[in-house]
């Protein structure tokens, strides 16, 4: 019963998210979906991934609630509490699927090795993205040392 | 319960999001409710078959989702800065602006 409450909020939280005009309140309804999708985590078995979804939805949110408060052109209407309980409804009816139907997957062999074991096996991967972190970063350096150049243009 | 599903829900609001939004910061929240939606199926799967891989996938792409979240939301707050607009159909507009008083 717990996870398709979980279910119903991670929908709700997302639609939220989407359709609020006030960008300070879609981030705080973009927070309920991670908390909603790392307590699914936790209570499917895979603490891990929850506690990490958590670390980074936390770090996501606070950038997201600066740059939404600099940048977000004000709305011209507060939303009105007849659209915000349609848009609940909206959530609600579209997270009944996942409640009434069901897809039988196929039963092969599982592989049943832990997360440590996972995690070393893909350190190829890991690598690769270590890659694309730093080119990440390379990236960012580029761009400011870009608009301090240009800065005032 | 079924989280293909839910995933699959996940996914098209994101989507729509995506496709209907003007707005460059609902633009980045849609992107992240994708990538929710993709990892959530990644990791229930797994989880339900008893594999740690799904958890393991899941620090992988949180790990690049971070990273490319960081390039986006600098890119975003230069365009904001540079046309004093967040909205996509103004932005262009700008531009095509710009770009015809270049040419005459």
């Amino acid at each position: 019963m717990i996870l398709e409450v979980l279910s119903i909020g991670l929908i709700v939280s997302a639609i939220l998210a989407l359709f609020l005009d006030e960008m300070v309140y879609s981030v705080a309804a973009l927070s309920g979906t991670f908390f909603f999708t790392a307590l699914l985590y936790v209570l499917n078995g895979a603490a891990f991934a929850g506690i990490f979804q958590f670390a980074v939805g936390i770090g996501t949110l606070a950038i997201l609630f600066l740059s939404g408060e600099m940048l977000s052109d004000k709305p011209a209407k507060k939303t009105s509490p007849t659209k915000i309980g349609v848009l609940i409804g909206a959530g609600v009816a579209l997270s009944l699927p996942a409640f009434f139907l069901s897809i039988s997957g196929s039963s092969g062999t599982v592989d049943t090795s832990s997360f440590g074991d996972s995690l070393w096996n893909l350190r190829g991967i890991d690598v690769v993205l270590q890659a694309l972190v730093i080119l990440t970063v390379a990236i960012g350096i580029a761009i400011i040392l870009y608009e301090r150049r240009n800065g005032g243009k | 319960m079924d989280f293909v599903i839910l995933s699959l829900v996940m996914l098209s609001i994101g989507v729509y999001g995506l496709l209907t939004k003007r707005q460059l910061l609902k633009v980045f929240i849609s992107v992240e409710l994708i990538a929710i939606a993709a990892t959530l199926n990644f990791v229930m799967l797994a989880s339900s078959l008893g594999v740690g891989l799904g958890e393991a996938i899941l620090v992988l792409a949180f790990s690049t989702d971070t990273a490319v979240s960081a390039v986006i939301l600098a890119l975003l707050v230069i365009v904001s800065k540079k046309y004093g607009t967040s909205d996509i159909s103004k932005i262009v507009k700008l531009e095509e602006n710009v770009e015809s008083e270049a040419e005459a």
